[in-house]
């Protein structure tokens, strides 16, 4: 069965490549998994020695996915991943699909699999891990997922029924993550980030309660949204010391990405990778597409930034605003894989940044929702475009040869933006 | 890029929004309907203050509302509120509800001011009795209610937002709802109705957050502020709502409704 549905997977790779359909992340693993729904589980049998890292969290999954592959290469490892976003079982049965043989035989050393956060407790009763990575929980598409304290709970049950023992590799600074670390009698590593002297956490915080005690936590420092040095008022369950917090080399700008290296440094020092090895490997570090990354378009350039929800949109804005960007293309939609629900845009902090754009232009299934939350942001400078196609074509007009326009599009919406630019879909 | 000029304030009237547990009741943007509020009323040279109500807050401050908020939570924080919800606040605020002090509860804070909330394991969480009305969830497994929606209320005009709960809501004979469902679910996807309105306060399952969207429900709450507060009716000035009405115009042919 394996081998009819491993080779008719491949054929869909390769037919949608050729026609561009851009399904073929997603379409092969549906297919095999209604006709086998152990598949995954058979397929990774056979591979016993394939050994598989497990990250999710809501921000940062593909680009530390990337950091950790481009490490594992740098040390003579073959890796492969499954697309990033393409990250349900579906997607993770795809790309088993894509990098085995005909008879199932995978010749890799690693497979890094970038998790949906329903999907983990489902994926581990498929999947026995060498590692498993938790970055962070922030609000995110409550239509999908429901809350924060949900997701962790479901977390914890999973964890705690494992009956292998894969590694953890934890956020410190993020209570609820960090307080799986306490339920779980497996080995556990934090990695964490130096914040700076607490201010007020910004607007959209989740877990500034104890996952404990549920009392107020009180922070020493903060970094962003409700990461930082914590510690309950009551219970004094507190912020666990991390094992990285530093390290000397940063391959991409931005605080949020900090946590991104810190926890792929982490897991390279637990796989034995030297720090030299670490260092050399970054240097040729390329950001995943959407994630920062640069598109050249008719001598213009344009570097697109995911912002999803409001932590990662927080993020994008200060970021944004510390490389001085003067022309700004905000594009929402609320498509399935963005979430039906928009309302997380009145938790952005727009009110803080918006005074540094010289021109906004937004666009997206639901352009006229981010355009009033502009409004009542206090802007009166902004163009709303019902097409994307358009908006482009006058924001490229707009910017200088020598400037760069920012953009900060929804999931799917980077990737409707991506099509434009590159005349190729992903998904 | 230049900012609105900060408006002038106008010292005739002045309003205080108290916005129940923003850290703790606040899921779904709830922020974006203090941030509409506060610009309406400032855009028209309206003082208007926002008043934090955190945990352990003085019940002194709840004399000085003239509009209260409350928004969604996550269950463990609605507990905290439940317990940080005083008998001696609750009297204050029934009696604020029962002089008319407009008021909007949005979806957890909407139930919480009814009698119960029967959760899916079939527990029994009090409310505050302000509303008469219930909830209960219909058990483990069965769907939320999510959606676009859009709703009519009494006087004629049409209400739209974005819904999202697993608790189903019935209300008591004499209270009447917000509104009723033109698109989406409501209060119990069976009898149509959506909300319930109590004097001047509203109760109703739409966010998005609501009130940027329909700013005339906006303005009722900033209006009906200043008469319980200054006596009198003011006519409040007009805005250029355009923008609001593209908004409001493209969920309507989402929704295939005519607005």
């Amino acid at each position: 069965m394996n081998i009819f549905l491993i080779f008719f997977g491949k054929i869909v790779i390769f037919i949608s490549k050729i026609l561009n359909l851009g399904n073929g992340s997603t379409w092969p693993g549906h297919v095999a998994l209604n006709i086998d729904k152990n598949f995954i589980k058979n397929i990774i049998e056979k591979n016993k020695d394939l050994k598989i890292i497990l990250i999710a969290g809501t921000n940062g999954k593909t680009t530390t996915g990337k950091l950790i592959q481009t490490i594992l290469e740098g040390s003579g490892k073959r890796v492969f991943q499954n697309t990033a976003g393409a990250n349900l079982l579906n997607g993770v049965a795809s790309s088993l699909t894509k990098f085995s043989s005909i008879s199932g035989k995978i010749n890799f050393d690693y497979a890094i699999f970038e998790i949906d956060e329903n999907t983990l407790p489902l994926i581990l009763k498929n999947i026995k891990p060498e590692i498993i990575i938790l970055i962070n929980l922030f609000r995110d598409q409550l239509d999908r997922y429901g809350e924060v304290n949900a997701i962790s709970k479901k977390w914890k049950d999973a964890l705690a029924s494992l009956d292998s023992k894969p590694s953890l590799i934890l956020n410190s600074d993020d209570p609820q993550i960090a307080y799986l670390g306490d339920a779980i009698k497996n080995e556990v590593k934090y990695f964490g980030v130096k914040g700076r002297k607490s201010q007020n956490t910004e607007h959209a915080s989740d877990s500034t309660y104890c996952p404990k005690c549920a009392s107020k936590l009180n922070y020493k420092t903060a970094t962003f949204s409700h990461l930082g040095d914590w510690e309950c008022s009551k219970c004094h369950l507190k912020k666990p010391k991390p094992d990285v917090e530093n390290f000397d080399k940063y391959p991409l700008p931005g605080l949020y990405n900090k946590y991104n290296i810190h926890a792929a440094v982490l897991t390279a020092r637990e796989l034995g990778i030297s720090n030299e090895k670490i260092k050399k490997a970054l240097i040729n570090f390329q950001p995943a597409f959407g994630r920062q990354e640069i598109i050249k378009y008719k001598n213009k350039k344009i570097q697109i930034f995911l912002s999803k929800n409001p932590a990662s949109f927080n993020q994008s804005l200060n970021i944004i605003t510390e490389l001085k960007a003067r022309h700004l293309l905000i594009i929402l939609n609320d498509r399935i894989p963005d979430g039906r629900d928009v309302s997380w845009i009145w938790d952005v902090d727009f009110e803080k940044y918006l005074e540094n754009f010289t021109e906004i232009l937004v666009a997206g299934d639901r352009a006229c929702d981010m355009a009033l939350r502009l409004k009542y942001a206090g802007m009166d400078n902004f163009k709303t475009y019902e097409s994307l196609k358009i908006a482009v074509t006058e924001a490229l007009k707009g910017t200088p040869d020598n400037e760069i326009l920012y953009t900060l599009p929804t999931y799917s919406a980077m990737l409707d933006l991506r099509k434009i630019l590159t005349g190729k879909s992903i998904l | 890029m230049k900012n609105r000029q900060s408006p002038i304030v106008n010292i005739q009237y002045s309003i205080t929004i108290g916005w129940l547990y923003p850290e703790l009741m606040s899921t779904y943007g709830d922020q974006g309907n203090i941030i509409v509020l506060k610009k309406r009323c400032e855009w028209r040279k309206i003082n208007a203050q926002v008043l934090k109500l955190n945990e352990g807050f003085n019940e002194k401050l709840l004399d000085s509302i003239d509009i209260l908020f409350m928004g969604g939570a996550q269950d463990v924080q609605q507990e905290i509120v439940s317990n940080d919800f005083t008998s001696s606040k609750v009297k204050i605020l029934k009696k604020k509800v029962e002089n008319g002090t407009p008021g909007l509860y949005i979806c957890g804070a909407y139930q919480f001011l009814g009698k119960y909330y029967k959760e899916a394991d079939g527990n029994k969480i009090k409310g505050l009795d302000i509303f008469d009305l219930y909830t209960e969830h219909p058990g483990v497994g069965k769907e939320r209610l999510i959606g676009n929606i859009a709703i009519k209320t009494s006087d004629g005009s049409v209400v739209v937002g974005f819904e999202n709960h697993g608790g189903r809501t019935y209300l008591g004979k004499n209270l009447k709802p917000f509104g009723q469902v033109i698109k989406g679910y409501g209060n119990n996807s069976i009898d149509s109705t959506e909300g319930a309105i109590y004097k001047n306060s509203i109760g109703t399952y739409l966010h998005g957050p609501i009130l940027p969207k329909n700013p005339l429900l906006a303005d009722y709450l900033i209006k009906t502020a200043l008469k319980v507060k200054y006596d009198k009716d003011l006519e409040l000035e007009k805005l250029d709502d355009s923008l609001e009405e593209k908004a409001r115009m493209a969920i309507a042919k989402r929704l295939q409704i005519a607005i």
